[in-house]
């Protein structure tokens, strides 16, 4: 029998596949630490979110290799500081994705960065999660990819909204947001989601952040009958100034609206401390302590193993647990399916119902990506910050 | 609703006149529209912030301090921004440096302050209601400067020539006045009447870096209504600035409010392109 050049060829190709198919992967692969890329704001304008996220990311990584990580694989967090700046943030994405190939993104942490980024990520079938709130961001069909952890912009109306109908008892509202895009289209959508309700929003009105006096706006609504006056800005000045005027009008009526209005920053502004009395800003079940001052045991959990390790007196409990929810998430994947593959860690991700997080029970299906739960999402007594967390609003058993 | 309207336009509009004056002050013995104005009276409020509130300085010492830091920023601005680019006035480079310096100053200022508005200190809590002083202060520290301006120009040796080479510097030059010095102390006494619009506005503009450009712009309309170097009209043109936004505040409210703001501005420029108080200048044909 004559064994031609050929058949020796395909028969040790056939052999090397076999083989290479049969045989455990490298020892390489499996000691490789598990990537994962970290985009956020550190420094700069807005820095205090991505500053108080970092906390729960490093935590969150010192404690898994602390244990001895995920199945043995170490976690290795890749930051990179955008500055807020989309520019920064999509070098640093194609940075993250094609050179120090991560296995999965968290963040950017704001909206404007995540929308330069995500087509970017997509393309790339980047498993990414992120906190980022406009809408538009999470579609399951055009980015299967991406993953939101934290409310969306329409939830957060949606809340409000549900608490001046259904708490405050107000049909009429004014809308207040600030003059940049977000103030603009957060302001809009709020005016037609009480409208759908058969409420009215008397007033809607964009205000400049930095007019000095805002007595003609506050002078509006007053006039036209507002029972509650709704806030869509992130500007601790205009927020200030709105409640400074609302005081020397000696007039009571509640806001509510944005988490900023429960900012720290505010304190410092307002002339004095009644002036934050009747102020309900969005907030989480989850970071929120009852009548007894007491938190979900959950989150008194974590408070409990962050204590003396992260700083909460400067900063927000949500943003920390939703940072150790993030790394928490990427190693669960890891070790639920033993790989860092892309597809397997978004098919994990699309399985997750819930995931008991510490920021909240996240809902993950194939045609969910919003993960973060409605009933989460409640509001807080604007004034009653203690170590990052707020008591609930009036009205929530 | 009229009395808001006029305690908080003419407070804002004392501040415009002040920034105006500023500018005017800056431009009489350069020819050079310097955009440090508004980050002068942004500059104000910070430090005066700073002093009082985070310093525990008294006011008797956190003005003059504020003044003398402001008036530091106004001389290196001339050494550094204006002075290089003299010789070639007519190729506007000017509006490159001073916006350089200016968007250096804003950024260390966010950087090194905050980037949140933080708060100004009562000054001498008096009034409530529309006679607050932050009403008040604004409109009597631009009174003060004005009449000492008018006092400096037209009583003193020294406010002469600062006029002389304002009116022509080659002539000033000529007759042996130290021009050189007179620009680098007429920056110097922008930098203090831009401290003090800050420092007086602090309680209605709050210590914010981002106010600078709010100033720059605003500042500069009353400039451009009243006529170049003209301070009086600044004045005039500043306070009726402040009243008219704040009576389009009332009545159009938010982002339209502006729009009428620059509607008027515009109508105006072009019904009186030197300014409703300046004089058509002559060319040479």
């Amino acid at each position: 029998m004559n064994v031609t050049r050929r058949e020796i060829l395909a028969g040790s190709a056939a052999l090397a596949g076999t083989s290479a198919a049969g045989l455990p992967r490298p020892a390489i692969a499996a000691n490789e630490p598990i990537r994962i890329g970290w985009l956020t704001t550190l420094t700069g304008p807005g820095s205090a979110p991505g500053i108080g996220f970092n906390r729960g990311v490093e935590f969150a990584a010192g404690a898994i290799n602390a244990a001895g990580g995920v199945k043995g694989r170490m976690i290795e967090v890749v930051t990179r500081d955008t500055q807020g700046d989309p520019t920064k943030c999509v070098n640093a994405t194609q940075e993250l994705i094609s050179q120090q190939k991560v296995h999965a993104i968290w963040g950017p942490t704001n909206s404007g960065e995540s929308l330069a980024v995500t087509a970017i990520m997509a393309r790339a079938k980047m498993p990414n999660i992120h906190p980022c709130v406009v809408d538009t961001l999470i579609d399951p069909a055009k980015f299967p990819n991406a993953f939101r952890i934290a409310p969306s912009n329409g939830q957060w109306d949606e809340a409000a909204r549900k608490y001046c109908l259904n708490v405050l008892k107000a049909k009429k509202v004014a809308v207040f947001g600030d003059t940049t895009g977000y103030g603009v289209t957060a302001a809009n959508a709020c005016a037609a989601g009480f409208k759908q309700e058969g409420a009215e929003a008397v007033v809607v009105a964009n205000i400049d952040a930095t007019q000095p006096d805002m007595t003609p706006d506050m002078l509006r609504a007053r006039n036209a009958g507002a029972e509650a006056i709704v806030l869509w800005t992130v500007s601790t000045g205009m927020i200030a100034r709105l409640l400074n005027t609302r005081a020397a009008m000696g007039w009571d009526v509640p806001f509510t609206g944005h988490p900023a209005l429960a900012s720290g920053d505010v304190a410092g502004l307002i002339t004095k401390p009644a002036n934050w009395e009747k102020v309900y800003a969005v907030g989480y079940r989850s970071c929120s302590f009852d009548a007894t001052g007491a938190l979900p045991p959950r989150s008194q959990e974590l408070v409990d193993r962050l204590a003396g390790k992260v700083n909460l007196s400067d900063s927000l409990l949500w943003w920390v647990a939703c940072g150790v929810d993030a790394v928490n998430l990427v190693a669960r994947a890891v070790e639920a399916t033993g790989e860092t593959s892309s597809a397997a860690i978004i098919g994990h991700w699309n399985a997750l119902d819930p995931y008991p997080g510490y920021f909240g029970d996240y809902r993950f299906t194939k045609e969910r990506h919003n993960g973060y739960p409605e009933d989460g999402i409640v509001m807080s007594a604007a004034n009653t910050a203690k170590s990052g967390s707020f008591a609930l609003a009036p009205g929530y058993g | 609703m009229l009395a808001s309207i006029v305690a908080s336009g003419l407070a804002m509009g004392a501040v415009y006149a002040l920034i105006g004056i500023t500018y005017n002050t800056m431009f009489a013995t350069s020819r050079v529209m310097s955009f440090t104005a508004g980050m002068l009276g942004m500059l104000g409020g910070v430090l005066g912030s700073l002093f009082m509130l985070r310093w525990g300085l008294p006011i008797l010492v956190s003005l003059p301090l504020t003044l003398l830091a402001c008036a530091l920023v106004g001389v290196v601005t001339e050494f550094v921004a204006v002075r290089p680019v003299l010789k070639s006035l007519d190729q506007h480079l000017y509006v490159l440096s001073t916006l350089a310096v200016a968007l250096m100053i804003q950024q260390v200022t966010a950087i090194e302050w905050s980037t949140e508005p933080r708060p100004f200190p009562s000054l001498l809590p008096m009034g409530s209601g529309m006679w607050d002083e932050k009403y008040w202060l604004p409109v009597i520290a631009c009174a003060v400067t004005v009449a000492g301006l008018e006092y400096l120009y037209r009583r003193t040796l020294v406010g002469r020539a600062f006029l002389a080479v304002a009116e022509d510097n080659f002539a000033a030059k000529a007759l042996g006045l130290p021009e050189r010095n007179l620009r680098v102390a007429s920056y110097a006494m922008a930098g203090a009447i831009g401290a003090l619009a800050g420092f007086s506005g602090g309680q209605l503009l709050l210590a914010f870096f981002a106010n600078g450009p709010l100033l720059n712009f605003y500042g500069f309309i009353p400039v451009a209504l009243g006529g170049l170097g003209n301070n009086r009209g600044a004045v005039i043109g500043g306070l009726a600035l402040g009243l008219f936004q704040q009576a389009a505040n009332f009545t159009f409210g938010g982002i339209f409010a502006s729009v009428a703001v620059f509607v008027l501005f515009i109508a105006v420029l072009l019904a009186a392109p030197q300014g409703l108080f300046g004089t058509a200048t002559a060319r040479r044909v």
